[in-house]
């Protein structure tokens, strides 16, 4: 009876410091790599830290406005030179000028016709 | 009376010499006082707005301003050749009034069409007037500040695209010697803001 009892009793015994031993094992080793690692992940989403991390969020917003004058100046800056300029094709300036040219030489026959009709009137006359 | 009206005249001769040269002096940097206003005339930056008309009295423009990107191969992309020439607004460069270098473009011949709408852009001088009018209703004024005409094979576009700390406008067209169907230079003109309007009524 002695040695059941005993052997009951080192039972009970070794069960609670079973049921003790956890939760010293818990304290030292798991809440150090909880706190460590369900903190950080908890935080940025969830805890009052979320709102510090907006924080940092609309710093990089304010730093937009300093782009903002950049912008204000040419972005993009285009390769070359314009080419603003089509020209009337070729034929058509030396056709104007063969146009101007014939103009004149009308000009200059009708001239000469007047002028040799006028003579000879006078001269008839 | 006379040695001392004598003495008066021999200091009062000279030093009534001296106010004259003195005054003269000063009347030369005078050229350089009419050619200051053009650039010491800072009006304020205008906030953004897209130009909607351009007015140049000095060479009788008066066109309707469209927007103009990029082309395919980089550079930048001009009005259509029409019967209706029209300037464009380089719509990658702040809007005239804004702080910035606003680059608009213009032909200077539209082919079969005749003239371009900056047909007569080089003949602008330093101080002309040109006004860009905005979407929002204000007018951006500038003054002339210099005009280029340079080789195309030698564009300036540290000058033209730059940054500048204040509100200037470019106006681009070509010039120079026929190359084929193009031109061999680029006319440019250089003006910065010299003042704004607010809306006017019966005005577009």
């Amino acid at each position: 009876m002695r040695r059941t009892v005993l052997s009951v009793l080192a039972l009970a015994g070794t069960a609670v410091l079973m049921g003790t031993g956890p939760a010293f094992a818990d304290g030292p080793a798991t809440p150090s790599p909880v706190p460590s690692d369900a903190a950080p992940s908890t935080r940025p989403a969830e805890s009052a830290e979320p709102t510090r991390t907006p924080e940092p969020a609309r710093k990089t917003p304010s730093a937009e406005p300093t782009r903002a004058p950049a912008d204000g100046q040419v972005s993009v800056r285009p390769s070359g030179a314009p080419d603003t300029g089509v020209a009337a094709t070729g034929a058509s300036g030396t056709g104007g000028t063969a146009i101007g040219a014939g103009a004149a030489a009308v000009l200059a026959l009708g001239g000469g016709t007047v002028f040799v009709v006028r003579r000879r009137r006078a001269t008839g006359a | 009376m006379s040695p001392f009206s004598r003495r008066a005249f021999t200091v009062g001769a000279p030093a009534s010499l001296l106010t004259a040269c003195t005054g003269h002096g000063s009347g030369a940097p005078r050229p350089a006082a009419t050619a200051r206003p053009v650039p010491a005339k800072r009006a304020r930056p205008l906030a953004r707005s897209v130009p909607v008309r351009l007015l140049i009295p000095a060479i009788g423009v008066d066109t309707p301003v469209i927007r103009l990107g990029l082309a395919a191969d980089g550079t930048v992309q001009v009005p259509p050749v029409t019967a209706h020439d029209r300037a464009g607004w380089y719509r990658h460069s702040p809007t005239p009034g804004a702080r910035g270098p606003s680059v608009i473009l213009g032909h200077v011949t539209v082919g079969p069409y005749g003239d371009g709408v900056f047909r007569r852009l080089a003949r602008l001088h330093r101080g002309d007037r040109i006004v860009a009018r905005l979407e929002n209703g204000t007018a951006a004024e500038f003054a002339v500040t210099a005009v280029r005409t340079v080789p195309k094979t030698d564009f300036p576009a540290d000058d033209v695209y730059g940054n500048v700390d204040r509100p200037e406008l470019r106006l681009i067209t070509c010039g120079g010697a026929r190359t084929g169907d193009g031109y061999a230079d680029n006319v440019i003109v250089f003006a910065a803001l010299s003042g704004t309007k607010s809306p006017t009524s019966g005005e577009r």
